[in-house]
């Protein structure tokens, strides 16, 4: 006899991981589209992905380095900010993404059924891409200056993990806040535009007074760049130990609660998107 | 003989919000502070109706549904505009869950309730397919064996490599079912894919769900135009607000009452 399955309530829940798993040839289709049709009919293509950082890194070493003359440790300040737009562009594009990505989907979601965390999964694959190229940036100064790194930077897939376990994390609870209130559509991008500032991003956590540095540090976003630039150059950027296992818990926590939340959703997302 | 799909007590409830919506964040604010408003201050019972009060109502879109599908069946579902046939097939599908009830299904379940689901437009016709398949449940390998047939079928083979976009709305439906008519489920769930296309790929299309029923596959399938159904089923069930009426092998009976209703 072939499989034998049943359907009542509650039955999505089953399972879920390893049909997650099963679905994995739609998260790379999904991913090639996501990646093949944003730089479609532009005429530099997948360059884009790493003009935005640059352009960026340009308007705030000017700001920050040149007009606020700010302390950059002796490193050069473009260098300074590259190190910091790295992490914040891929927490603010998983953020942001992730967070959209039921509404955006919202066809799919009501026509075909699979594991919804597919599309933040997809997300997540797309944002790692975009940072491997903007990475490879990096890289480049870092050959320019003559920036020689240390045993360190084997810690950075570690900042990598926690900035995506932030971004994603806060996308899903948001996701699952958008299919309900389409506020959160208005309201993070609004968010992410002050959370750049907020964060160290175009300046040194140093630049921070010490007694305030512990509330600073309240946004995990501090201790995951702070660790980033720790990792590239550790005899100049000194590491601040109270923010990173901060950021390492207030990561983790909402990650899994991120998770909990969308899942216990899901299986109402096509009666209410 | 055994059944392909067993429904038994189907029901499916949704929540009706009257008064305000409840759509935004802004709404259910207001309507929290106003039940705490008049719950300090209880003295000020004024008849006039609060307009950001929430009523709630229940709306049942299927209500204690049983019948069975044999195997190899070509089961048609009938019923006017709001009489639950798509609740039924979203459930059938896994996309939404019976409120209660059970549904036991025997063999691997495939349903197209829509044609074209996920296409993408900017996306040449060759990528579309291997992304719709993925999205209908293909593996990457059955669609590489799969694909020249795919292609002969929706008689598009100049244009695989053009962006979909660019395709005639007959080519993009033509390419769409070709890409689900190539799935090769036990079960087969179709809602009004045939409202699309012209007559001579209608035909088409029913030669092809033919075949593939009779490969073996069972076959559930709504339509509003009747005369595919007395073509092609030789079962019939009719719904009528949320609940089964008539579940019949003879399908002149089935359509003179959803005809008369």
């Amino acid at each position: 006899m072939k499989s034998m399955q049943t359907i009542e309530a509650g039955i999505l829940a089953k399972d879920y991981w390893k049909r997650l798993w099963d679905r994995r040839e739609l998260m790379y289709y999904l991913t090639r589209r996501d990646l093949i049709i944003r730089y479609k009919q532009t005429f530099v293509g997948i360059a884009w992905v790493a003009i935005r950082p640059f352009l960026t890194m340009v308007v705030f070493t000017v700001i920050f380095g040149s007009i606020a003359n700010l302390d950059s440790n002796g490193l050069p300040y473009s260098f300074i900010v590259m190190a910091g737009i790295l992490p914040w562009y891929l927490f603010s594009n998983l953020f942001g993404d992730t967070s959209n990505c039921l509404i955006a989907n919202a066809n799919m979601l009501t026509k075909v059924y699979f594991p919804r965390l597919v599309f933040p999964v997809t997300i997540l694959l797309v944002g790692l891409v975009d940072f491997m190229v903007a990475f490879l940036l990096l890289v480049a100064m870092m050959l320019w200056y003559q920036i020689v790194p240390s045993w360190q930077i084997i810690f950075i897939p570690f900042f990598i993990f926690l900035t995506a376990a932030f971004g994603v994390g806060l996308g899903l609870m948001a996701a699952t806040l958008n299919v309900k209130f389409r506020d959160f559509q208005q309201l993070i991008p609004f968010a992410l535009q002050l959370g750049i500032y907020l964060s160290p991003v175009g300046y040194l956590n140093q630049l921070v007074p010490r007694r305030w540095e512990i509330i600073y540090s309240l946004n995990p976003l501090a201790g995951i760049i702070n660790g980033f630039r720790w990792c590239l150059v550790p005899q100049s950027i000194p590491l601040y130990w109270p923010a990173v296992l901060l950021s390492t818990v207030v990561a983790l926590v909402v990650l899994v609660l991120g998770i909990k939340i969308f899942r216990h959703a899901e299986d109402r997302f096509a009666d209410t998107i | 003989m055994t059944y392909a799909i067993k429904v038994e007590h189907l029901s499916k409830r949704y929540i009706i919000r009257h008064g305000a919506s409840a759509s935004s964040l802004k709404e259910v604010v207001e309507h929290l502070r106003r039940k705490l408003l008049t719950k300090i201050s209880s003295k000020q019972q004024n008849a006039t109706r609060d307009p950001f009060e929430i009523t709630v109502e229940e709306f049942w879109a299927l209500n204690d549904v049983s019948f069975e599908i044999p195997k190899g069946a070509k089961l048609g579902v009938m019923g006017r505009n709001g009489a639950g046939k798509s609740t039924l097939l979203k459930i059938l599908s896994h996309i939404t869950e019976p409120t209660s009830g059970k549904v036991s299904i025997q063999g691997d379940i495939s349903s197209l309730l829509e044609v074209g689901t996920g296409f993408h437009p900017e996306l040449s016709g060759r990528e579309n397919v291997f992304l719709n398949g993925a999205v209908l449940g293909m593996s990457r390998l059955e669609i590489v064996r799969k694909f020249d047939e795919i292609v002969a079928f929706s008689e598009i083979e100049q244009f695989i490599d053009t962006p979909f976009k660019r395709y005639s709305s007959g080519m993009q439906v033509r390419l769409a079912f070709s890409v689900a008519a190539h799935l090769e489920p036990d079960i087969l769930i179709l809602d009004e894919i045939l409202a699309v296309g012209d007559v001579a790929f209608q035909k088409k299309c029913l030669r092809k769900m033919e075949e593939i029923s009779q490969s073996g596959a069972t076959i559930v399938f709504v339509n509003h135009g009747v005369e595919a159904i007395r073509q092609f089923c030789n079962q019939a069930i009719v719904l009528e607000k949320g609940r089964l009426v008539l579940n019949t092998t003879d399908i002149e009976q089935a359509i003179t009452l959803y005809l008369g209703e």
